[in-house]
């Protein structure tokens, strides 16, 4: 890992989404046991997994890990916290456009 | 006319009806799309294992067993309570405050749900990873009742946001509990305010999600528990510095929950709730209930304190009115008036509060 510069990653994953009356989720689990750290970017590759309602979609794709620099790792690290607020259902997040 | 999903008496048959929807969807019924952008995180892991749960297990476990016993599994299902919703006749204001309401409810459902399975993954300890998995599972079932809601308005949740570049950001261990501890705390007080003020005027329920908040409520409550007792592994995060960020997390929730409810007037017109009786009563109840495990109290009787409140949320119309007209100057004139007034607030006294012993609380409100 650079000071400044970032490194990319391709990792196996997958993807489970659940469009479901029970249970509305989604997450990205990665294979290879990679570890996300602050500031990273992931981004799963191939088209948008739409999953119809009703359904759990569980698909293995590749993600791509673009890992912070150093510096974006601590800026993250220091910053980040403020960005917590929007774990409230009433966050300062702009209105919904419709 | 197709079948509304809300005319189905189980779930299996509104789901059978809303798929029927989507496939006619594309030529009889324009959904609106809203892709729900939750943020992903990243915390001290390490942090997290190290946490003993034995020295409060008296506590700990009949929480956790009252959770693996899930009591609200059958509650989020649509039955004869879920009364037919008029949104061709709901008055627009109404109908687009009420459906930015359920948005912003469903996706912070939703950040939830995806903080907490990364802490269950990423975690080692058992009883730790146990709780996130339980908390994970009642937050993706009240999204998906949310996003059902949101479908019989006609918006769908695009859930296609796996597929963009999402950064990972970092919150402190700490900082979860206090944000996340107040936010299912205050979370429970709004809904049950909303339930027995409709209990009392029923006249005022323009749709059946109301009627859930109850037993809903009581799941938040039982996170806020959760995130008392970890706190409560640690005398350290409720004194020193600390209290200072306690300050700091209520005044910044209370702020942001005003602020937000001001937004939507037609909203709180339709339930018969007047903003400010709403943010007193939900401020004293999320008071009180946080003095189990908070060392201060925020001092909302004083009337300075409110009146600050009040300021900053003018202040946040008029910046709110400057971006919309895009007046860079006057947006950063409210910008920075905004954070004095912020700073104001925050140097109000707070009360001291002298924590007990026992943590554990039941939903009383």
């Amino acid at each position: 890992m650079g000071i400044f510069t970032r490194t990319k990653e391709h990792a196996p994953c997958t993807v489970e989404i659940s469009h479901k009356f029970e249970s509305l989720h989604a997450h990205v689990r990665i294979n290879n046991g990679a570890i996300i750290y602050p500031g990273d970017e992931v981004q799963v590759q191939g088209p948008e997994i739409m999953a119809p309602f009703g359904e759990v979609v569980t698909e293995d794709r590749e993600a791509i890990i673009l890992r912070a620099s150093l510096l974006e790792r601590l800026w993250t690290k220091t910053f980040g916290d403020f960005e917590v607020m929007e774990l409230c259902e009433f966050s300062f997040s702009e209105e919904a456009t419709l | 006319m197709n079948k509304h999903s809300a005319d189905a008496t189980t779930a299996e048959e509104a789901i059978a009806i809303q798929s029927a929807l989507d496939s006619n969807m594309a030529t009889e019924v324009a959904m609106q799309d809203t892709l729900l952008t939750p943020r992903f995180y990243t915390t001290d892991f390490d942090e997290l294992d190290a946490i003993d749960v034995s020295q409060i297990s008296e506590e700990w476990e009949p929480l956790i067993e009252r959770m693996l016993s899930d009591p609200n599994k059958g509650h989020f299902k649509k039955n004869d309570d879920w009364d037919k919703v008029d949104w061709d006749g709901m008055d627009p204001e109404l109908k687009k405050e009420f459906i930015d309401f359920l948005i912003s409810s469903c996706t912070a459902e939703f950040s939830g749900c995806v903080l907490y399975k990364e802490m269950k993954r990423r975690g080692s300890n058992e009883h730790i990873t146990q709780l996130f998995q339980l908390m994970a599972r009642d937050e993706a079932r009240h999204a998906g009742f949310i996003n059902d809601a949101l479908r019989e308005a006609g918006v769908a949740v695009n859930l296609g946001f796996l597929t963009q570049k999402k950064k990972y950001t970092y919150f402190r261990p700490k900082f979860i509990y206090y944000a996340t501890y107040l936010s299912e705390k205050i979370g429970y007080a709004r809904y049950i305010t909303i339930y027995r003020h409709l209990e009392k005027n029923p006249q005022h329920r323009f749709h059946p999600i109301f009627k859930w908040f109850q037993e809903w409520c009581n799941d938040e409550f039982a996170h806020g528990e959760a995130f008392a007792l970890l706190m409560k592994t640690d005398p350290k995060l409720t004194s020193g510095i600390n209290v200072f960020w306690i300050k700091f997390f209520l005044t910044a929730v209370y702020a942001t929950m005003y602020i937000r409810d001001h937004q939507r007037p037609a909203f709180h017109k339709a339930l018969g709730v007047d903003p400010d009786w709403y943010a007193e009563e939900v401020f004293t109840k999320t008071s009180e209930l946080s003095k189990q495990i908070f060392p201060i109290t925020l001092d909302i009787e004083n009337p300075k304190w409110f009146e600050k409140l009040r300021r900053l949320q003018k202040v946040n119309a008029d910046l709110a009115e400057a971006k919309r007209n895009k007046n860079k100057l006057k947006q950063l004139w409210c910008s920075t008036r905004a954070a004095l007034i912020f700073l104001s607030l925050l140097a109000v006294p707070a009360k001291s509060n002298k924590v007990p012993d026992v943590t554990r609380m039941e939903p009383a409100y």
